[in-house]
Parts: structure tokens; C-alpha cells; sequence
């Protein structure tokens, strides 16, 4: 008699552990589907474009530090109004830089600036593929590419 | 820094947390046929430890994937309940005159691993430490695996571990880390040229060899010492997590073509060349050959999982020894899946599958969002690594695939490998967290 009710006692408690286990994936399966359905809205809502510059330092305060840039497809960076990107700093050049995005990268070209364009670190003298995450050093202002 | 809700993450922690001491008191009252619940330390600290976990990411304002801990806390749970059930004298320490038994120490494991995951997760604020000194990092690599080769000793065949005092540490697991975050790093730099630039040898473009000569021979260096190793699994792992990162890295598919070629001429080599290849070869094609001797784990294993069939034995009622000795060795580590297929049967597997596939997703998801190439490149290798090494070892307890001695993240017995599988999702959390942080920065 008390065997028998050991085995039904058995029997819930399995199936219950079952059922918790089940109950958790579910619970799992019903975030992954908002998540995804979140995400199609967002991505709807703002077509994120190709890229942005995200300014780490800049002591002209032009563009200002902290600030976004989002780009187009040909961006000219320099002192003059006229470039896509103006920046304010005496280290820059009228017509300093072109940041292109070609196929699926982007390059960056020195326009015969006088202080040179930086990736890295490290001076550029022909055009050159960027990654994301990549910094992009003009004059004394500090960028860098982000998605 | 200000509070964050992870509302998520506490919604899903939830049912995972009545399901650990279910679990225990289950497996309880069946081994020793009473209606009491039993000793339910174990079962409260796996509980204290996913709480304190939520509630340390909570109050540190993580921003983080809200779904991964709870996932890998669901495979972890699972993990403790068959290991508590399994006899504790397969595995313990006793450090500073403290006995643990098996789960006790898993538990001490599970403890460090998310201590170091939090530690990541919400230390790491850029990735400029990976990133550069990335060569530093590829030369600890290969300095732990010489140091396994000089003073490791062998357990089953395969020379692993180094005696480290109170603990053996399976530098292996450690290696794996290293690296993808080399490889994430060296393919975040040279990704534009690997794609850009072309060669053609008849039909297939091969990478310029000049961009790609150190990967390979880094790559080279870590397989030959591998195979040295005899440590297949391993090898298997970081092949398929290096063509991975690869071909997400250049979108090649031919890159992933003459990997495979690669792997296929590799493996004839190495089957005619090495005698334990070629025995793991012929136990997988025919393990009934030899039932008592080369055959007795794979035989015993596919008996495990036709007795545990679609709805298990039942958690503590598996054939788990038979006269006081295991019927399947290795049950704790290589074959704990085995173990959850007979107890829970094939349910308790797929769910235990789907809270893997939901990492691997999260880790996917992740990548996508990331920020810079490198952190995406990072986050695809880290996913990359924790899924394949699930599916190696699942393939091989199902006899998909010739068994290799690696083990189920999360749920095999291990301290090694659960520490380097929270260090994984730790730096995972942290990528997530920067490109959620970055997202605000940019709309504000």
C-alpha cells in the first residue's frame, strides 16, 4: 500500500520536474520572440545607415566631443565650411580627408593634408580599408568609426 | 552608475530555481525509497549563487543580454541535479582539510566561475586589453600548452592536466579563450585584405598568404601540440570554432571549402598514422566488436539511452551502477548527457539542447549588435566555441559522431572547464553591455 503511493508520489513529482523544465524553455522561447519582434520594429523605425563617427576628443570643440556623426556614403573632412565634416581645429587642413564607403568598407584617403591622417596611430600615405572600431586621428581631433 | 532592472532575467531565473531542490528531493526520495526531502544544502547555494549573481548585475547597472545566465544557470541546474545523484566518491577535493564530495565541489566551481564572470562582465568597460596585446596573448597561449606538454600528466591516454597543489587545471580550456580573442583580433585587422585581395589557385581563391601566414602558423603550432596531446576533441573544437570565425570574418565560402578539404586530409593522416585515432575510428564504426574491452563505454551508453527512451527513468531511478561499479565510466564528465538522457529520457535531452541552442542564439545576437568588428568577431568565436564543443560531445554520447573526451559546458563535472565557460559568457555579457550603452549614447 505504501509502495503504491510512493510510485504515484514519484510519478507527480517526475512529471512535475518535466512540466518546471518545459515551463522554463517556454519562458525562454516567449522572450526570444519579443526580442525578435523588438527588433524588427527598431531596425524599421531607423534604417541605421552605414556608419558613424563617434568623437572621442576634440579640443576646437567643433565637432564637439562625445557628439555622433552619422555618415553618408562620401564624406570630405576638413577646416573649410564647405566639407561634409568640418572641424575646427588649427592642426587641420582646408581639405584634409575623404572617408568613402566602397563595396562593403570603408576607406579613408589623405588629401594632402599638411599634418597627416592617422588610423591607429599610425600615418597613412595611400588610401586604406577601415575596420569598425577603427580610430581616425585628423589634426588634434580623435574619432572613431562605429556602426 | 544607476540601477538597471533586469526584469527578463529574474522572469526567467525564476523556474529555474524551484528546479534545482525539485530536482534534489526527487532524486532524493527515490534512492532511498523515503518520503523526506534529504540534504538540501547543494540545492540552496546553486540558488544563492543564480540570486546573488542577478542581483550583483542588477545593482551594478549591467545592461548586458538579460538571457544568457539564466540559460546556462537552466544547463548548471541540470548539471547539479545528476551530479548530486551520481555517487559522490567519483570526484571531490579535500583542500585545507575540508572533504567534498562531487557536487560539493562542483558547487565550489560553480561559485568561482560566476565570481569570474561577474568580474568580466562588469570590469571589462573596453576591449583595448584584449585588443592590442594580442600577440602577448597567442604567446601565453602556446606557453600553456608547452607547459602541459612538459610537466602535464596523462589521465585516460590524453595528457591534460598540470598539477597545480590542492588543484589540477586543464590548461586546454584556458588555451581555447586565448585563443579566440587572438584570432577575433588578428581578423579584425586584416579582415578588409583577406576579403579585398585576391588569389586564385584553379578554381578556389585561397587568402593572401602573406596577411594570413601568422594565423596559420599559430594555428599550426597549436594543432601539432594538440595531436602531440592526444587530446582529438580539443583539435576538433578549435578547427571548426577557427573556420567559423573565418568565414564570418571574409563571408568566403572557399575559405571554408579548403578548410574542410584541410580537415579531411588531416584526419586520413592521422588514422593511418596514430594507433589511438584509429582505434576511436573502429569503436565508432562497430563498438559491439569488442563489448567488454575497446567497445565498453559506447556499448553501455547506447544501452543508457534505449532504457531511458522518450520519457526516462525517471530522475534517481537510472541504471547509474550496477554491483557497485559504474555501468558507464566517465559518467561524471564525458557522459553526463548520457546520464540526463536515461534519467529524463529523450525530453529532459531536447530541453537541455534547447537551453544550449538558447545560448548560441543570444551569443549570435550579440556578435550582430556588436559595435566594432573586433567585439563582434570576439563574441561570434566565444559562441562559436561553447556551441561546437556541445555538439561534439552530444554527437559523441549519440554515437553521431567517434567519441572525443571534451566536456557538456555547464553540466559535466569540471572546474576547468565551468570556470572557462563562465569566463566565456562573462566577456560575452560585457560586449553586450557596451553595445547597449553605446545604442543610448547615440540617441541621446
Amino acid at each position: 500500500m505504501t509502495g503504491d503511493i510512493l510510485r504515484l508520489l514519484m510519478l507527480v513529482l517526475q512529471l512535475g520536474f518535466v512540466a518546471l523544465l518545459y515551463l522554463a524553455l517556454m519562458r525562454f522561447a516567449g522572450s526570444l520572440l519579443k526580442d525578435l519582434r523588438n527588433a524588427e520594429r527598431a531596425q524599421l523605425a531607423s534604417r541605421s545607415g552605414i556608419g558613424s563617427l563617434s568623437v572621442i576628443d576634440s579640443p576646437g570643440d567643433e565637432p564637439p566631443a562625445g557628439s555622433t556623426i552619422s555618415l553618408g556614403p562620401i564624406n570630405s573632412i576638413g577646416r573649410n565650411v564647405n566639407n561634409t565634416i568640418y572641424v575646427e581645429d588649427d592642426f587641420v587642413s582646408t581639405n584634409h580627408a575623404m572617408l568613402t564607403f566602397r563595396g562593403h568598407s570603408w576607406f579613408v584617403e589623405d588629401q594632402g593634408s599638411t599634418n597627416g591622417t592617422y588610423i591607429n596611430g599610425h600615418r597613412i600615405d595611400r588610401p586604406v580599408a577601415l575596420s569598425f572600431g577603427d580610430e581616425l586621428t585628423i589634426g588634434r581631433v580623435r574619432m572613431r568609426l562605429d556602426r | 552608475m544607476r540601477i538597471a532592472w533586469r526584469g527578463v532575467e529574474f522572469r526567467l531565473l525564476l523556474p529555474i530555481l524551484l528546479l534545482v531542490p525539485l530536482g534534489f528531493v526527487v532524486t532524493h526520495i527515490a534512492l532511498s525509497g523515503t518520503v523526506e526531502a534529504g540534504p538540501l544544502e547543494i540545492a540552496i547555494g546553486y540558488v544563492a549563487i543564480l540570486v546573488a549573481a542577478h542581483l550583483l548585475l542588477v545593482a551594478a547597472g549591467h545592461r548586458g543580454d538579460q538571457l544568457l545566465l539564466p540559460a546556462v544557470g537552466a544547463m548548471g541546474a541540470v548539471g547539479m541535479i545528476m551530479l548530486n545523484r551520481l555517487p559522490q566518491e567519483l570526484a571531490g577535493t579535500s583542500a585545507l582539510g575540508i572533504e567534498l564530495g562531487m557536487a560539493a565541489t562542483q558547487l565550489l566551481w560553480f561559485a568561482i566561475g560566476i565570481a569570474a564572470m561577474l568580474a568580466i562582465a562588469i570590469g571589462v568597460r573596453d576591449d583595448g586589453v584584449l585588443r592590442h596585446y594580442k600577440y602577448s596573448w597567442a604567446a601565453i597561449g602556446i606557453g600553456l600548452l608547452a607547459a602541459t606538454l612538459l610537466i602535464g600528466y596523462e589521465v585516460n591516454g590524453a595528457r591534460l592536466w598540470i598539477d597545480l597543489g590542492p588543484v589540477s587545471v586543464q590548461p586546454g580550456e584556458f588555451l581555447k579563450i586565448v585563443l579566440v580573442v587572438f584570432i577575433a583580433a588578428y581578423l579584425a585587422e586584416t579582415r578588409t585584405l583577406l576579403t579585398s585581395a585576391r588569389m586564385r589557385i584553379g578554381f578556389l581563391s585561397v587568402p593572401p598568404l602573406p596577411y594570413f601566414l601568422p594565423m596559420l602558423a599559430l594555428f599550426a603550432v597549436v594543432m601539432l601540440i594538440v595531436v602531440r596531446l592526444n587530446d582529438l576533441g580539443t583539435a576538433l573544437l578549435f578547427f571548426g570554432t577557427f573556420l567559423t570565425m573565418l568565414f564570418v570574418a571574409t563571408g568566403r565560402r572557399s575559405y571554408v571549402l579548403i578548410g574542410l578539404i584541410l580537415f579531411l586530409g588531416g584526419s586520413f593522416v592521422a588514422y593511418q598514422l596514430f594507433g589511438h585515432v584509429q582505434a576511436r575510428i573502429d569503436v565508432w564504426l562497430d563498438p559491439f566488436a569488442d563489448p567488454l574491452g575497446a567497445g565498453f563505454q559506447p556499448v553501455r551508453a547506447i544501452y543508457a539511452l534505449g532504457r531511458g527512451g522518450v520519457f526516462g527513468e525517471g530522475l534517481g531511478q537510472g541504471l547509474i551502477t550496477l554491483g557497485g561499479s559504474l555501468t558507464i565510466p566517465f559518467v561524471h564528465t564525458d557522459f553526463i548527457f548520457t546520464a540526463v538522457a536515461e534519467e529524463l529520457g529523450l525530453l529532459g535531452a531536447f530541453a537541455l539542447l534547447g537551453f544550449a541552442a538558447v545560448v548560441v542564439f543570444r551569443g549570435l545576437r550579440i556578435a550582430a549588435l556588436a559595435r566594432d568588428d573586433f567585439s563582434g568577431l570576439l563574441a561570434v568565436g566565444l559562441t562559436a566555441s561553447l556551441g561546437l564543443q556541445a555538439l561534439i560531445i552530444i554527437a559523441g554520447n549519440t554515437k553521431l559522431v567517434p567519441l572525443t573526451g571534451i566536456t557538456l559546458p555547464f553540466v559535466s563535472y569540471g572546474g576547468s572547464s565551468i570556470l572557462a565557460s563562465f569566463i566565456m559568457v562573462g566577456l560575452l555579457l560585457s560586449i553586450s553591455h557596451r553595445s547597449a550603452t553605446g545604442a543610448d549614447e547615440r540617441e541621446s
